[in-house]
């Protein structure tokens, strides 16, 4: 029975040095940070407390001990010992008889511990023998012990020693400990106080609150400076900036999930938001943080979702370049028109230029390293051919750039090193005749040299014009054109294409979700339409195709819609030379529109506007990689892409807002060391229900399925080591979930309040990424569901599969599924009683179907609904249940944990109670009878809430409580016996599943967090 | 979630409405009474952690009316204000702080209190052993008053969460009362940890005399009280195992009476 894996809120943070101390639950780790290579390595990791929480770290003044303290436990660590050691290291827990708020040095062997009722232990900690027999040598307290939420010690290099405490109730106090003077009683707060410090120096103090604000006090007089507003919650932490020249600089951190920093101008009574990362962590909670702007120049945050992440201060102190419009025609040497405006750009990395077409025809060049705008010189009657239409595109690798006028024509503009002005070419339209241009398009296919320009006109009777080029030294001339007949549809708006080389396919994505494929493998100069797929999905239009994987006659793509849906799609051809498309991944992401993706070394990226911001998103990671405030979604915005030396992805938003031209450029420093996530975690909510894939994968993992509070399910591998992997986070419920199950290797379910009960289909990408689509949803039965469907179980049948589905009102219904048909049909349709159902299951004895639940009275019900059945095969009628074989109160309310387990011709069923009690029981038949006998009762099986009970073998199971115990109990003689138990640092422990092969069981634990076992 | 609070709802909320009871926690005093009677035969007490103020109600309405004894005593304390009611005294203050309890000793003037209850629940952090521990200081609080004011062989109910640590509270209290039941009514949701414990019988602890000091924390406040607490050890040893207890579940209310679970 041994813990593998914990993943948990984190707690505690510190920087110190080049080494990042941190508290994920009871286990210390230490992470070093290269500061040359930005890399981040682990240098320690091993469980410090028994049962508490690390709340604080703090290392002494000459940095050889470190104290962490939780709950009540603390422990003082040599850390030269930490961080070179290998081997396991001794530490002794010690403990007050409270809780503790924060422990701090004082010199290298006294140590000064605040607890909760604002009394300092004065503590002689110079014992290093294994043991360490530290002494009291003083309780101080201030004559004022309320409860504190919050507190900090500071030592100032005058040698005064000050307590900041928050307490519970609206006021800060602060007050010397030598003097035992209360200096300070702050009282402009409201509600609790959760974070309180002195600065270094002693100058200032900053407190926050219950009330989202943070105030920032004069020191000495004790007088309120100015106050920090804009987060959406409480706010949990506060730091200091190290560096105290300049601007008094503060990083917080709160339940809204946010890092802000902040800054204080002398006379403004308001402080100044600085900086905002928005959902650093998964779900809710910045529990923990620390900021080194002088060395490390990093801040480091934990959440309740148990990640450690680092945040690059380098990169966000450089701020984003800015022109106004005004000056950047007046510097091209353009009399800028009224309202002229840039409309398109193109950057040409090589040269360090970026292109921009504006309103009035006119093409200007920006040349990034001189800062020099130059007009391009065109002709006036080429100038007038782009005022108010002029679409802009071009080949990097080629230095060009290529601008479709209203009528089809094309203009090619090759620049080279050390000329401004490029050459030009045209390619005169001699297609479209009336015709306007909608859409104008570029793709190269590498693999052929091939560069192809892409025309949309909206007469579905004209023909798309699809342009061939071959470059020769560098120098485009057209080799082809290609005709492409358009859908058979009245509109059919193209938004983005890609060619696939293997297969010569050209794909094009449009309006109302559709994907259009043309073969151009025939070599033919006009093509029709190979397939159309239409409304992949309900959303409006796809911004962006993508090929992630190409094989002969299949190709995958990456297609992501504006309102927030990405897919994996499989387009494929079969013998017959039909194609065929299949839809394997599809999910949304929580929050704002997608206007692009790709997929870069096996991570979903994608971006988009939320709100005023543009963002780009590591959907793999679920973290931002940056974002902009650009003032909401623009027309006139784009975002280049580079492979910088480290081989990882940095990117470039250009955008205009208020009449100037904004160049953003982020440069991902920590990219390549995980995108600065230094300890992954899990969802950043209570994790209400797990479930293990029956199938055993061919890298001997297993799917994890996670189901939170918040809503989301989480696609996971289970390593056999016990580490969980996460791969993509649902988002398709929108209500608290319940349940999640596996209904087969490819099939599973999830169940959630407002009626909401999904299926989910199973899938593989490059043979190894799980995906997923939500296959059906049962429509709710009210068109105002405030039902929860509590749980489901399912057996498979011929089409599909037969599905129990329980609520909270104690209906009980019976479904048919069928696959190919998505259709949920109603066999059975009844109510138990007026209570919330908590379980049910199907039980098969011989031909018979058993349904068994279990439900809030304590009770377990059993009919047999094999007449049900076959009555429905026959004529397709809902029925209900009747009477119950089996009614049997077991337990004093509600029946939380059951587990069913089938034996030589009877069942056994061990059920859980929120009254504590365990309970065995089985179930027999008879002479066509079903008998149901209790055989053990345990009263005080757990100490408060039994929640879950799953298999760990023949005969025996694990139980979980909210005592955050976990026991494993063995059946024998009809007897049940506590083999083991161990206690968890998952709270809220609430769910459970296993897997048993060969005699090994691994369990997972579902809570606050998640923890793998072997058991 | 888009959905309007109403639907969420349960029929206890409406059933409260329809009774006039300000909150629907009168159900749960209610179906505690109904199981125990803990409020027949009493005449001073103190409902703590009280607002809105449905259980000083419940109280008024049966040691008033039900009872009938005009010279019935009933103070309510809570940080929150509260809308008078009829023969209910009302403190605005904290309960953790020794002046509240103070104030209270002074309002009973030296008599002393036949039942105690507290149905506090802090604001939660969702840090749960942080929660956990500000709610077990809670019911200390009340714990400390009631030691100070119950009559021996009086009752003390509190609200609890049945977290990790709640079988050391179990195993403290079993000092101070002969019988210590966690009751869970069935008005109380199934899926919430909440529950309360119902101390029957107190029995003031031999040679222990409580007494209210100002600068006392309440931790300081049990020392002497020898309560299976555990306190700091030689050498801060962590105390391990320390004294738990799990005390007798009882789930109170009719079965067949609506679940607050069916719908909400
Ligand atoms: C669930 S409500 C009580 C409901 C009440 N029994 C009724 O029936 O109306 C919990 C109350 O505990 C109060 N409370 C929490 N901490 C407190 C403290 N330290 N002192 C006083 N009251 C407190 C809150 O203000 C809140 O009103």
């Amino acid at each position: 029975f041994t813990p593998l894996n914990h993943y948990g809120p984190v707690t505690g943070l510190t920087i110190y040095k080049k080494y990042i101390l941190a508290g994920n639950g009871c286990i210390l780790k230490i992470f070093k940070v290269n500061r040359e290579t930005n890399k981040v390595s682990t240098v320690f990791s091993q469980q410090v407390f028994k049962r508490n929480k690390i709340h604080n770290i703090s290392v002494s003044p000459s940095g050889e001990r470190v104290v962490v303290n939780g709950g009540r436990s603390f422990a003082v660590l040599n850390l030269t010992e930490l961080i070179n050691s290998t081997d396991k290291i001794r530490i002794t827990e010690k403990a007050i008889n409270e809780w503790i708020i924060t422990s701090e040095f004082l010199g290298e062997n006294q140590l000064l511990i605040l607890n909760s009722h604002n009394t300092i232990y004065h503590l002689d900690v110079s014992d290093k023998e294994p043991g360490q027999k530290f002494k009291l040598l003083d309780t101080i307290d201030c004559n004022e012990k309320s409860i504190l939420y919050s507190g900090s010690i500071r030592l100032l290099d005058d040698g005064r020693i000050l307590i900041a405490a928050g307490t519970v109730m609206s006021g800060v106090l602060i007050w010397e400990m030598n003097s035992k003077r209360i200096v300070h009683n702050l009282t402009e707060h409201e509600g609790s106080i959760f974070g309180v410090k002195i600065d270094r120096a002693g100058k200032y103090m900053i407190s926050c609150s219950d009330d989202r604000s943070i105030k920032l006090y004069d020191f000495e007089k004790g007088q309120l400076l100015a106050t920090g507003w804009g987060h959406g919650s409480r706010i949990w932490n506060l730091e200091f900036f190290k560096d105290s020249t300049g601007n008094v600089r503060i990083m917080s951190t709160g339940e809204d999930c946010t890092v802000r920093i902040w800054k204080f101008e002398t006379d403004n009574e308001l402080l100044i938001q600085e900086q905002l990362w928005e959902n650093v962590h998964r779900g809710k909670h910045v529990w923990s943080g620390d900021i080194d702007d002088v060395d490390l120049q990093v801040c480091v945050t934990g959440g309740a979702d148990g990640r450690i992440r680092l945040h690059d201060l380098v990169s966000s102190k450089r701020s984003t370049k800015d022109y106004t419009l005004d000056i950047v025609f007046e510097k091209a040497g353009i009399k800028s028109k009224k309202n002229e405006i840039i409309i398109e750009y193109f950057e040409l990395p090589s040269l360090n230029y970026l292109i921009m077409s504006t309103s009035q025809g006119n093409i200007i060049v920006f040349d990034q390293v001189q800062e020099t705008f130059t007009r391009v010189e065109l002709a006036s009657e080429e100038t007038e051919k782009f005022v108010k239409f002029g679409l802009m595109k071009g080949f990097q690798d080629l230095n060009t750039v290529i601008l479709c006028t209203r009528n089809g024509s094309l203009l090619l503009l090759k620049f080279a090193v050390g000329k401004i002005q490029p050459e030009k070419t045209w390619i005169n339209d001699e297609y479209l005749q009336n015709n306007k241009v909608t859409n104008f398009m570029v793709e190269v296919d590498e693999n052929r040299s091939t560069y192809y320009l892409f025309i949309d006109t909206p007469n579905h009777k004209t023909p798309f014009i699809l342009r061939e080029l071959k470059a020769d030294r560098g120098q485009l001339t057209l080799t082809k054109t290609i005709l492409l007949n358009q859908p058979h549809q009245t509109s059919f708006t193209t938004t983005d294409m890609v060619i696939d080389s293997t297969n010569n396919w050209l794909i094009l994505g449009s309006r109302y979700v559709t994907l259009a494929v043309y073969d151009l493998s025939s070599g033919s100069e006009a093509l029709d339409l190979q397939f159309i797929g239409k409304k992949l999905s309900s959303g409006d239009t796809i911004t962006s195709v993508s090929i992630i994987e190409s094989k002969h006659k299949e190709v995958s793509v990456l297609v992501t819609v504006r309102d927030g849906v990405y897919m994996y799609i499989k387009i494929s051809q079969d013998e017959d030379s039909k194609f065929h498309l299949n839809i394997y991944h599809h999910n949304k992401v929580s929050r704002g529109f997608i206007e692009g993706g790709l997929l870069e070394n096996q991570n979903l990226i994608l971006y988009g506007f939320k709100s005023s911001y543009f963002y780009v998103w590591n959907e793999t990671k679920q973290l931002e990689i940056t974002s902009e405030l650009c003032g909401g979604s623009h027309r006139q915005w784009e975002l280049f892409k580079y492979e910088n030396h480290t081989g990882e992805m940095d990117y470039k938003f250009v955008y205009i807002n208020k009449s100037t031209l904004n160049v953003k450029e982020h440069e991902g420093r920590f990219s390549s060391s995980n995108y600065g996530l230094i300890n992954d975690g899990t969802h950043g909510r209570e994790i209400r229900d797990l479930a293990i894939s029956p199938e055993l994968l061919g890298d001997g993992s297993r799917l994890l399925m996670t189901a939170s509070e918040d809503t989301t399910i989480r696609l996971n591998k289970l390593h056999p080591n016990g580490t969980i992997e996460n791969f993509w986070s649902l988002n398709n419920h929108v209500s608290g979930m319940q349940r999640v199950k596996f209904l087969s290797k490819e099939y599973f379910a999830s169940s959630a309040a407002n009626e909401e009960f999904f299926i989910w289909k199973l899938g593989k990408f490059k043979d190894e990424i799980p995906v997923t689509t939500e296959y059906a949803r049962l429509k709710p039965a009210s068109d105002n569901p405030d039902l929860r469907v509590m749980d489901f179980d399912s057996y498979e049948y011929a089409h599909g599969f037969i599905i129990a589905t329980v609520y909270s009102n104690s209906n009980i219904k019976i479904w048919l599924f069928d696959i190919n048909s998505k259709s949920f049909q109603l066999v059975v349709d009844d109510f138990y009683a007026t209570c919330c159902i908590l379980n049910v299951n199907f039980i098969r004895f011989g031909d018979d179907i058993f349904l068994q639940i279990g439900a809030t009275d304590g009770h377990i019900a059993i009919w047999n609904i094999t007449q049900n059945l076959s009555q429905f095969t026959i004529s397709q009628t809902t029925s209900t249940l009747g009477k119950s074989l089996i009614k049997q109160q077991l337990h004093q309310n509600g029946i939380k944990g059951l587990l069913i387990k089938q034996l030589k011709n009877k069942f056994r069923i061990v059920t859980g109670g929120d009254d504590n009690s365990l309970i065995l029981s089985e179930l027999t038949q008879k002479n066509n009878q079903l008998f149901f006998e209790t055989l053990d009762f345990v009263e005080e099986a757990a100490s408060s809430t039994i929640t879950s009970i799953c298999s760990a073998g023949e005969d025996s199971f694990i139980v979980t409580s909210v005592d955050q115990i976990i026991r494993k109990w063995k059946v024998s003689n009809g007897k049940l016996e506590c083999e083991s138990a161990r206690y968890t640092t998952i709270a809220d422990t609430g769910c459970s599943d296993s897997v048993t092969r060969d005699q090994d069981t691994m369990a997972v634990i579902g809570g606050a967090g998640v923890s793998s076992w072997s058991c | 979630m888009g959905k309007s609070s109403k639907d969420k709802r349960d029929i206890y909320y409406r059933r409260a409405k329809e009774q006039g009871w300000r909150a629907r926690s009168a159900f749960k005093l209610l179906q505690l009474h109904d199981e125990f009677q803990i409020l027949s035969g009493i005449k001073r007490v103190v409902d703590l952690c009280a607002a809105p103020g449905s259980w000083s109600q419940v109280l008024s309405r049966e040691l008033y009316q039900n009872q009938n004894q005009p010279d019935a005593k009933i103070v309510a304390v809570d940080l929150q204000p509260m809308m008078p009611i009829e023969g209910v005294t009302t403190i605005q203050a904290d309960i953790t702080h020794p002046k509240t309890l103070q104030k209270i000793l002074e309002i009973f003037g030296g008599e002393p209190a036949d039942f105690v209850c507290s149905d506090g629940a802090p604001d939660v952090t969702g840090l749960h052993d942080l929660d956990e521990y500000i709610q077990a200081q809670l019911i200390l609080s009340a714990l400390q008053l009631t030691t100070c004011i119950l009559k021996p062989g009086g009752t003390f109910v509190a609200k609890i969460f049945r977290g990790r640590d709640i079988d050391l509270l179990y195993s403290q209290l079993s000092y101070l009362f002969e019988k210590v039941i966690c009751a869970k009514p069935r008005s109380s949701r199934g899926t919430s940890l909440e529950a309360f414990i119902v101390c029957i019988g107190y029995t003031p602890r031999p040679g222990w005399n409580p007494t209210l000091e100002m600068n006392k924390s309440t931790e300081e406040f049990f020392e002497g009280a020898d309560i299976g607490k555990a306190g700091n050890l030689k050498f801060f040893d962590l105390p391990d195992p320390e004294e738990r207890k799990i005390a007798k579940f009882i789930a109170c209310g009719d079965l067949n009476d609506v679940d607050s679970d069916a719908t909400y």
